[in-house]
């Protein structure tokens, strides 16, 4: 309702208008008159809402029952006042079916007049309230029901698991990604007792031990818990008190995630430090054996023997430096942030080069090498300096696995989009057994043909991180006593002419 | 006896095994070695070493173990007394004690390695007298 309170007097009789008028605009209301029905229901329809209508019933042009069934119509929060010279019960009645909230008979006094309006008013001023108020519970529920699904929707799509208890340990909120990860019935009641429902009695413990009087002390409770089942699966749950304003406590949210990824790769790191400390110990303890002999004199004093000593960890300690090497070359590959510098390279210059420089090496064992390169290879993307380790360790391998005056081959072909290289030996070979693990780290292959050879036990395992970062693949074959052969093979760049 | 006192050293690392060997030749031993389970078990055999220095860790983590259980368990190879050099307790954590390893080790020692040789020496030593006491 306006400030102003807008009264329209519908009557025929000019008298009653004016008189109305009077009374009505000393009170402080703006009054408007009609002279029949008609007129008041354009006035009406044409102008503001008016508060309250004082209506004559007998008038010619639409009488005042009429007008009231257009403007409750109209405007349902109208207050209607029937003005009428005839009193009675029926006509009381029938107007009060039309709408009317209440009637003053002809002819009356200012203050009758007054009280009857001011009462109509009221009732409309409450009338406009209540539907107000109704409005706006309306509305709220609609945004209440609005933020429910929007939460509901976030919880359901929602990657870590939650679940709320209740202080009856019963279930009351739950997510699909709960139901999968403890693997619950698909179709969850909530109010059902979570003993029937969570198989996971680790589960079970974690939250009784919130609903404890001395859980207070903790904000949040983690534990890892670990599933049986097909496959065993490792959970993180975060646990803490769902509280009210006043601190009460109202059950347990529990939040669910998945940690079995991390924890594989964890307990992989951990396997991998422990090899390392055993690779790195070995060739350690064995130099300061022979420096503690020699300098104890504990083997005799026949220099010749403390000679061969010295020469032994001295070999030692150049293959525990080949070791931190191929280690550190090896956390390189490792490292997610690894800078390759990838060009377009013809590998024949790499792969000739190679062959010279570990030439040397070959000699003392007279071993043979045969190079046949064509005089230029398709083109790789490829970056040079992993190249030339991928190339280093295949022919050193092929020397040191290989037999005095063996043979030790390189060659390069075209294969449909692929540069297959193959470095092939004479040496002792591979069993079968061991094949499928040369690539793992630290795997050697242990016998009295490897007893005196060093190795770092991480060269292949670094050839093939090479090529698979290179988009390739390398492949092995071999015969015991007979040699090996490996085979790299890289994605030919084709090149727009 | 104008025998000399035999040796077995069993180990998969060549450097141990060639290193100890001449260390021991030093101090008057005869000397066999073996890099396998299954080796030292055939020197164990044909050599009828006095004493044995064992790995029990080698390539496989259980070879040294069944070895050791295999001489403890057959009646002309159990007074053979065994040093047991390990590298568990330093990598897992396991210490071996007389108490719980005691019924299978008997008269023997256990260092944790690495070793060295001087430490080695008196190690054998010290095994060998304590095991000529007990057999009388």
């Amino acid at each position: 309702m306006s400030e102003t309170v807008n009264i329209l007097v519908v009557d025929d009789e000019r008298g009653i208008r004016e008189g109305c008028r009077r009374i009505l605009t000393a009170e402080g209301y703006s009054v408007d008159v009609a002279v029949n029905g008609k007129e008041g229901w354009d006035m009406v329809q044409a102008k503001k809402p008016y508060d309250l209508l004082l209506v004559d019933l007998m008038m010619p042009v639409m009488g005042g029952l009429e007008l009231m069934d257009e403007v409750s119509r109209f405007d349902p929060e109208a207050i209607m006042i029937v003005i009428t010279g005839f009193a009675t019960i029926e006509t009381a009645v029938e107007a009060m079916k039309h709408g009317a909230y209440d009637y003053v008979p002809k002819p009356f006094t200012p203050d009758h007049l007054l009280a009857v309006v001011n009462r109509g008013l009221e009732k409309r001023r409450l009338r406009i309230q209540a539907q107000r108020l109704m409005e706006e519970r309306d509305q709220k529920l609609l945004e209440v029901a609005k933020e429910e699904s929007k939460l509901r929707a976030i919880v359901d799509s929602m990657a870590d698991g939650i679940l709320v208890i209740n202080n009856e340990r019963q279930i009351v909120l739950w997510n699909p990604a709960a139901i999968r990860m403890l693997n619950l019935h698909e179709k969850l009641e909530a109010g059902k007792n979570i003993d029937e429902l969570i198989p996971q009695k680790d589960l079970i413990r974690l939250i009784d031990k919130v609903f404890t009087p001395d859980a207070s002390q903790y904000t949040v409770l983690s534990e890892e818990i670990e599933l049986s089942g097909p496959e065993s699966r490792t959970l993180m749950v975060n646990l803490s008190v769902v509280r009210d304003n006043d601190g009460q406590g109202l059950g347990v949210v529990s939040v669910l995630r998945d940690i079995t990824d991390l924890t594989e790769i964890n307990q992989v790191k951990t396997q991998f430090v422990t090899m390392v400390t055993h690779e790195l110990r070995a060739p350690v303890a064995a130099i300061e054996g022979y420096l503690t002999a020699y300098l104890q004199g504990l083997a005799g004093t026949d220099p010749q023997v403390s000679r061969q000593m010295l020469e032994r960890a001295k070999q030692r300690a150049h293959a525990l430096l080949e070791l931190v090497n191929d280690l550190l070359e090896f956390s390189r590959l490792e490292a997610k942030k690894l800078v390759r510098k990838k060009e377009l390279l013809d590998l024949s210059g790499i792969i000739t080069s190679t062959v010279e420089l570990l030439r040397a090496q070959g000699d003392s064992k007279g071993i043979q090498f045969q190079v046949d390169l064509p005089a230029s290879l398709p083109l790789v993307e490829a970056d040079r300096g992993e190249m030339e380790q991928l190339f280093t360790n295949l022919v050193s391998n092929a020397i040191k696995y290989n037999v005095k005056r063996g043979k030790v081959m390189v060659s390069a072909k075209r294969s449909n989009h692929a540069l297959n290289i193959r470095v092939a030996d004479t040496g002792i070979g591979i069993a079968g057994e061991h094949l499928p693990h040369i690539f793992e780290e630290f795997y050697r292959v242990s016998g009295p043909e490897t007893r005196y050879t060093t190795g770092t036990g991480l060269g292949l395992s670094i050839v093939k991180k090479i090529v698979e970062s290179h988009f390739g693949r390398v492949e092995v074959e071999s015969i015991v006593d007979k040699g090996t052969t490996f085979t790299v093979k890289l994605p030919i760049k084709e090149q727009r002419r | 006896m104008g025998e000399k006192t035999k040796i077995l050293l069993v180990d998969d690392d060549v450097d141990f095994i060639d290193l100890n060997k001449a260390v021991l030749e030093n101090q008057g031993f005869e000397v066999a070695a073996a890099f396998s389970g299954r080796e030292a078990m055939e020197k164990v055999r044909f050599e009828r070493p006095d004493l044995i220095v064992l790995d029990l860790m080698m390539e496989k983590h259980d070879t040294g173990f069944t070895f050791a259980k295999a001489v403890k368990a057959d009646p002309l190879y159990k007074d053979i007394p065994i040093l047991m050099l390990t590298a568990v307790s330093a990598e897992t954590g396991y210490d071996f004690s007389q108490e719980l390893d005691g019924y299978w080790m008997k008269t023997d020692d256990y260092a944790s390695k690495p070793l060295l040789p001087d430490e080695l020496v008196k190690r054998v030593h010290s095994l060998l007298e304590r095991a000529k006491k007990e057999t009388g």
